[in-house]
């Protein structure tokens, strides 16, 4: 999941991207592994589970003269490398501090 | 003695004809174990699934995503404990990923597959080898499917020690079928497991693998399947959504990017909340925030990602 936080032109003034999913080592070091024939157990698992709500509270600072940006969260699955992506769902809001 | 002799000697005649019609049943190439396990003929009065399971990545389950060579690291020297050192050496037990990938190759191959498959996995990966060996190796790998046969048949039967191995010329399916009409499937008896999410659950993996004598890992989706979905009430199957109306394709395909995307967005729905104001970090001096709340919710009878 990609959070951007952009002003009215178009600058990013913030981004926070969640993973989500299972994360295996080879039991022999501490580094994660993709692939199955290098994988042997999961360490940590950060996917998304079933009948588990995953709830999340970004924040972005924004500088003090921006008083409304454009929040974007996207939500893309990835197989097997970051290029290979399928969109999920895309949802834009206009936050402002005016009133 | 006399007796004890000649028990020998026909010990030692009947051990090499007994190996022998063993052998015989194993396939040596490629071409031999795809034409063992070819299902071809299923097409005829099955149509409409066939072309489901064409379109599915059973029918290619060597090659990955989007063409993807997912074995290569395995034929390739050095590259994991697996590979062999010398591609002519290759065994089957080279490839444990042949547990779920390619079944049949466990029980129906000799190692010179395994060596048909190494050369082809590395001709295919070869940046000097010529376009056109490029693709006759890409294509022979792709000859390697879970055929109808192997679900139908081979991993029909997890009862084994009270039904007994699946019989040879009996396809299992949802109901008894007295007459089959086909020359090697003459009947299709009633599988006690076709529709129940163990029958995937063969494949689509616990864990670890740790019956291998190097351990790994692939699929859990079977293990989320009974630990964390049933725990939370759930009832369907794998097949109630995977399989709607019998459908072989078995989604996802992630070479269809777009029904993919329909798919993921029909398991997953995304709620965004926002709220802007000035935090106050200490007296006189504010800054401008906003929150950003995100919540997904997951219909999935599995974690998302798997396999």
């Amino acid at each position: 999941m990609v959070v951007t936080a952009k002003t009215q032109d178009g600058k990013e003034i913030g981004k926070v991207e969640k993973h989500y999913h299972p994360q295996a080592t080879n039991c022999r070091d501490t580094k994660m592994k993709y692939g199955a024939q290098w994988k042997v157990a999961n360490l940590r698992d950060t996917s998304i589970q079933p009948a588990q709500p995953k709830i999340e509270s970004i924040e972005f600072d924004l500088p003090k003269e921006v008083r409304t940006v454009d929040v974007t969260v996207q939500l893309v699955y990835e197989a097997v490398k970051p290029e290979n992506s399928y969109p999920i769902h895309s949802i834009t809001k206009t936050v402002t501090l005016d009133r | 003695m006399r007796s004890i002799r000649l028990l020998l000697a026909l010990l030692f005649v009947a051990l090499p004809l007994a190996s022998a019609a063993a052998a015989e049943k194993k396939a040596k190439t490629i071409d031999e174990l795809a034409k063992m396990y070819d299902s071809s003929s299923c097409k005829g009065c099955h149509a409409e699934m066939y072309s489901q399971w064409e379109k599915s990545h059973h029918a290619r389950p060597l090659m990955g995503v989007k063409g993807g060579l997912m074995l290569t690291p395995l034929a390739t020297k050095g590259a994991t404990a697996f590979s062999p050192d010398d591609p002519k050496k290759a065994t089957i037990k080279n490839f444990p990923c042949f547990k779920c990938h390619l079944p049949q190759a466990v029980i129906s191959a000799e190692d010179s597959v395994a060596v048909e498959l190494t050369e082809a996995l590395l001709t295919a990966a070869d940046e000097k080898a010529s376009d056109k060996a490029k693709a006759d190796a890409k294509g022979k790998v792709a000859k390697l499917q879970i055929t109808c046969i192997v679900c139908h048949n081979t991993k029909a039967i997890i009862h084994k020690r009270e039904l007994g191995e699946p019989g040879s010329n009996v396809l299992y399916g949802k109901k008894d079928v007295a007459a089959h009409p086909d020359k090697t499937f003459t009947s299709v008896k009633k599988s006690a497991i076709m529709t129940d999410s163990v029958f995937c659950g063969q494949c689509h993996g616990l864990g670890p693998n740790l019956e291998f004598d190097q351990a790994f890992q692939c699929a859990n989706l079977y293990g989320s399947y009974l630990h964390a979905y049933i725990p939370s009430g759930g009832t369907q199957s794998c097949q109630n959504c995977h399989m709607a109306k019998g459908d072989h394709l078995i989604a996802p395909n992630f070479n269809d990017d777009k029904q993919t995307s329909e798919l993921l967005a029909k398991a997953l729905t995304l709620d965004v909340q926002t709220l802007g104001y000035e935090w106050l970090r200490k007296a006189k001096d504010s800054y401008p925030k906003v929150v950003v709340n995100t919540k997904i919710t997951s219909s999935a009878g599995h974690r998302i990602p798997d396999g």
